[in-house]
């Protein structure tokens, strides 16, 4: 799955994403967007030495300023789980209500073309 | 993954999903993981990835699970050759013993760097690099 919803799908996570300028914030991830920029919630900071701490309720780190983040291993498992388990849900919704009326339509144009 | 099949131009990252890749960062920092799957920032996802350090003729390893790497910071990616990754002319130590080696590689190394960058501009008239400071 793409980077982006792979954050998208860490809401509630903890992560560790570390700046350009080096400086490292643990935390949980709140909300994210399509620019990279987030907001964490119970924040560890770090400075680039790794010398001083700083905790922060909440911040919000602007996309552009990111050099990477770190997630937990047991993530990709389990963001794949709840993508396999939404498409089978969407899968078994679709499939009960619009088979019936596919099916007939689908064959009458069949038909009409080989004439 | 399955909507980025059709992008099958010469510059696209779709041959190296799921396989070992070395990236290098812009800071300087070398990972090796596996390379998940990427957007067309080249964000990367990088799973099972480990960061190495080099020095003379030892490096070291750390673990670092899974990594999200925005696109930007990447400097070069390239697949590692599965055959050929273990026959490396190189020691292997713990990672406490090079860190602070690196540290000390990585400051003389801007000086030098700091020195050229100031005899280029003051001699041959190159620009001066802009204030990221790239380390790699």
């Amino acid at each position: 799955m793409l980077p982006l919803s792979l954050l998208n799908a860490a809401q509630n996570k903890p992560m560790l994403v570390e700046l350009k300028n080096g400086e490292t914030f643990n935390g949980h991830l709140v909300n994210c967007d399509n620019f990279m920029n987030i907001t964490l919630r119970e924040v560890y900071q770090t400075s680039a030495e790794g010398d001083r701490f700083w905790k922060l309720r909440e911040c919000y780190i602007r996309g552009s300023t990111i050099k990477y983040l770190r997630v937990p291993d047991t993530l990709l498992d389990a963001v794949k789980d709840e993508q396999t388990r939404a498409r089978e849900a969407g899968r078994s919704a679709r499939g009960s209500g619009a088979g019936s009326r596919g099916g007939p339509q689908r064959g009458g144009r069949g038909r009409g073309r080989g004439a | 993954m399955d909507s980025l099949i059709p992008f099958t131009t010469s510059g696209s990252l779709v041959d190296c999903v799921d396989r070992k890749m070395l990236v290098i960062l812009r800071d300087g920092r070398k990972l090796h993981g596996v390379l998940r799957s990427y957007d067309q920032f080249a964000n990367l996802v990088l799973e099972d990835t480990v960061e190495r350090l080099y020095h003379e003729n030892t490096f070291a390893e750390n673990w670092h699970g899974i990594f999200v790497i925005r696109g930007e910071n990447v400097v070069l990616l390239g697949e590692i050759d599965l055959d050929k990754e273990d026959d490396i002319p190189l020691n292997q130590v713990p990672y406490t013993i090079l860190e602070s080696y690196h540290r000390s590689n990585i400051t003389s190394k801007k000086y030098r760097d700091d020195i050229k960058a100031q005899i280029l501009y003051e001699q041959k008239g190159f620009c001066k690099e802009g204030g990221e400071g790239d380390g790699y």
